[in-house]
């Protein structure tokens, strides 16, 4: 009221000082109620997410082994990343990881998505199957695979010794260990990309497809024109998510195979954890884990600008 | 002259023997102020009840002293316990491997026990293990007991078999002669794999004494250089290297593995274990068949590895003297006693090791355990007590599992090895 009292200008008279006052309390306050909002969020964040980021950053110019005093090196610890083949070979490793990964767990998601989406006997029980892997915890999924990948008493060689076929050395050969991996992570993922794009699949409105079957659309038609575009903050969402956990991998490997046989499935938190835990290079495991940092940052941004160029044409 | 007879001496001696007894124990009972401790290891079910029991008996005698034992699995230990000390958290009293020592000494993480110790309190203990429990000249922990490795064996295949173990240290087997009963086990017991090699989860240290086995060694004699990148040196990876090459061992038992060894031994998978004497108990449960122990195969040199641990006392502790009190306790001749036979350790003790020992099962393979421990090369003591050692021991694993399983020749893990100790053991 006194907000509109003051608005009426000149000709409504002088507003009195205790106006003036409380107009200014209540531009104060509107000004900071959205900062109310958001207040607990950014302090959980800036607890659990900014200071650490912000100690990371100060402890990568440091040498530290975690027992003694940090000490100021600079720049060295980044200089020493770049020089590093390890580090270059997890990045590599890591790429190959996401690449594999994250096309395929999407892919398959989907295909079940679209066949759990129809009417099926047993729909219920094959969604919470294919779901199970994402609810049980990462590392009891990697000690379960990791029995079935065994090389002398898993269940895969075992089977495979049965059909005269000799056993693989799954988890202990350069060759098989990653693939081994990939399937573990596909196994994991694909329950999770299912679930994802099963809501968004349901919560397209049959009426676009009763008009493209008045207008003769095949399946495949249906599919490329109606549900995939409709699909695509879904599939955004999962592409993000699938990155990151692509490059954050650790449980799985920490369980499956420790990073070897050689460097073979080393990713690079896996080199972070060996830096910081197991050599005890706190500083040098922090640099990586800031350019990680920086990795993850560029991509999701980069991803984030190209899916909203596509809304805004769309 | 008094004239001493032989009831007023047996009088005077009861009486002196009552009171100084009652003196210890009372001395010991009031004298300690009233704290509460916390201790952190890891351990085998054997291993944390003997802990236990000892502390129970402190607390007997200590009444004011209340001690918690956490434990922690030894994957985790150093990570957790490191962490722990970041945040100003650590636990009062810490065991650690002799290896380690240096550098919790090095940071002041360990503190240096000297205030709390008489003079000449180090000469009961065998001087390897007492000097790899100091940090230049200190002792930062006591050391509490050592192990070593030896040859657990499936009597029952060795028999079909017709394969002899060795039955005393000087006629423990040649290299050439333990790889001629591997390849016949492999060949005629029907298995896929002859033995394996406990060198997992951070102890590629363990490889040092097939090298100083070959004659060679990390650090030349000053311990101020490397002398690895020697013919000795690569012929040493190369013969370890063959045991993955000629399938003899299982592939996935090289140094990045989780495979748990013990269990192939002990559900027939292979007929050989190189493993460590706190191995025993496990073993004793889950083998269903005769096995024994017998000596570590040998080169131009027998070498053993050292095992075992040391108890130190942590600087974020509030009652350091008394934890301090705790610790001697733990390694007094009677307490290392019972922790070692129920645990099925060695002791440190000389006068432990001169009176002899009944372990609780396995007595007869303890005694080749103990035998082979006095095998330990002293160079390779004061080279594995340095305080980078665990860095560099990370390094030494990064390049054995490349030549393992990843097909690097002999004479380049050599050469990366000999890179890594001037660049993070001789730092």
């Amino acid at each position: 009221m006194a907000i509109a009292e003051n608005l009426r200008g000149p000709a409504a008279g002088r507003p009195s000082a205790a106006d003036a006052r409380r107009y200014w309390l209540q531009a104060k306050r509107n000004q900071l109620t959205p900062y109310m909002f958001i207040a607990p969020n950014m302090a959980l964040f800036s607890v659990f997410v900014f200071f650490p980021l912000l100690y990371a950053l100060y402890i990568s110019l440091r040498e530290w082994s975690l027992i003694d005093t940090p000490r100021y090196i600079g720049l060295e610890n980044y200089v020493r990343l770049a020089n590093d083949a390890l580090f270059w070979q997890s990045l590599r490793n890591t790429l190959v990881f996401s690449v594999a990964t994250v096309p395929m767990s999407l892919a398959i998601g989907l295909l079940l998505a679209v066949a759990l989406n129809r009417d099926l006997v047993g729909r219920t029980l094959l969604r919470s199957i294919y779901f199970l892997p994402v609810v049980i915890s990462n590392v009891a999924t990697a000690v379960i695979a990791a029995w079935l990948f065994n090389d002398n008493y898993g269940v895969i060689n075992t089977l495979l010794q049965r059909i005269g076929l000799g056993p693989v050395a799954w988890l202990s050969s350069p060759r098989w260990a990653l693939f081994s991996l990939i399937v573990t992570t596909l196994w994991v993922r694909i329950g999770f990309c299912m679930v994802v794009y099963l809501a968004a699949l349901q919560s397209i409105s049959p009426t676009y497809y009763d008009a493209a079957k008045m207008d003769g659309a095949t399946r495949w038609q249906q599919f490329r024109y109606i549900t995939w575009p409709l699909l695509r903050p879904a599939t955004f969402l999962l592409l993000i998510l699938g990155v990151i956990y692509s490059f954050q991998v650790f449980d799985l490997i920490y369980v499956m195979t420790g990073g070897g046989p050689g460097f073979s499935t080393t990713m690079i938190v896996q080199y972070i954890y060996q830096a910081a835990f197991v050599s005890s290079e706190m500083g040098y495991a922090s640099a990586m884990g800031m350019v990680l940092f920086v990795m993850i940052l560029l991509f999701t941004l980069m991803q984030w600008r190209v899916n909203r160029r596509v809304e805004d044409v769309a | 002259m008094t004239t001493i007879t032989k009831r007023s001496f047996l009088k005077t001696g009861l009486c002196a023997g009552i009171g100084a007894g009652a003196g210890m124990y009372w001395g010991a009972a009031s004298a300690q102020k009233a704290a509460s401790l916390s201790m952190t290891s890891w351990g085998s079910p054997a291993e944390v009840a003997a802990f236990n029991a000892l502390i129970e008996q402190y607390k007997a005698r200590n009444p004011n002293v209340a001690i918690k034992l956490e434990v922690v699995p030894s994957g985790q230990y150093y990570q957790q316990l490191d962490t722990r000390f970041a945040g100003k958290q650590a636990p009062d009293i810490f065991r650690a491997q002799y290896q380690r020592i240096g550098r919790y000494g090095q940071s002041g993480a360990a503190i240096d026990l000297s205030q709390y110790l008489d003079a000449g309190f180090g000469q009961d203990f065998l001087p390897s293990v007492w000097r790899a429990s100091t940090f230049k000249g200190k002792p930062h922990a006591l050391p509490h007991h050592t192990d070593t490795f030896a040859l657990f064996y499936n009597a029952e295949i060795f028999e079909k078999l017709g394969i002899e173990a060795p039955r005393s240290l000087d006629k423990s087997w040649s290299w050439q002669k333990f790889i001629s009963a591997a390849k016949l086990v492999k060949e005629k017991a029907g298995l896929n794999y002859a033995f394996a090699m406990n060198w997992q989860n951070s102890n590629a240290y363990r490889w040092l004494m097939y090298l100083y086995q070959h004659g060679g060694q990390l650090l030349d004699n000053e311990l101020k250089g490397p002398q690895v990148n020697t013919k000795e040196a690569a012929e040493t990876v190369a013969w370890t290297q063959s045991w993955f090459k000629d399938g003899l061992v299982p592939p996935n038992t090289s140094l990045k593995s989780s495979e748990p060894v013990q269990n192939l031994f002990a559900t027939g998978k292979i007929a050989m274990l190189l493993h460590g004497d706190w191995q025993i108990p496990f073993i004793q449960d889950q083998a269903k068949f005769k096995w024994g122990v017998t000596y570590l195969p040998r080169d131009v040199a027998m070498a053993a590895d050292l095992g075992g641990n040391a108890l130190a006392v942590s600087r974020d502790s509030k009652s350091p003297d008394v934890a301090a009190d705790f610790v001697k306790f733990m390694v007094e001749e009677e307490s290392m006693r019972s922790f070692v036979t129920k645990a099925q350790f060695l002791p440190v003790r000389k006068s432990l090791k001169d009176k002899g020992l009944v372990y609780d099962i396995r007595n007869e393979e303890m005694k080749v355990f103990l035998e082979q421990s006095a095998t330990v090369p002293e160079h390779l003591v004061s080279t594995i007590v340095r305080p980078t050692w665990d860095r560099f021991n990370a390094k030494l694993a990064d390049e054995l599992e490349l030549a393992f399983t990843s097909g690097q020749s002999p004479t380049a893990t050599v050469a990366n090895i000999e890179k890594h100790v001037r660049s993070t053991l001789l730092v």
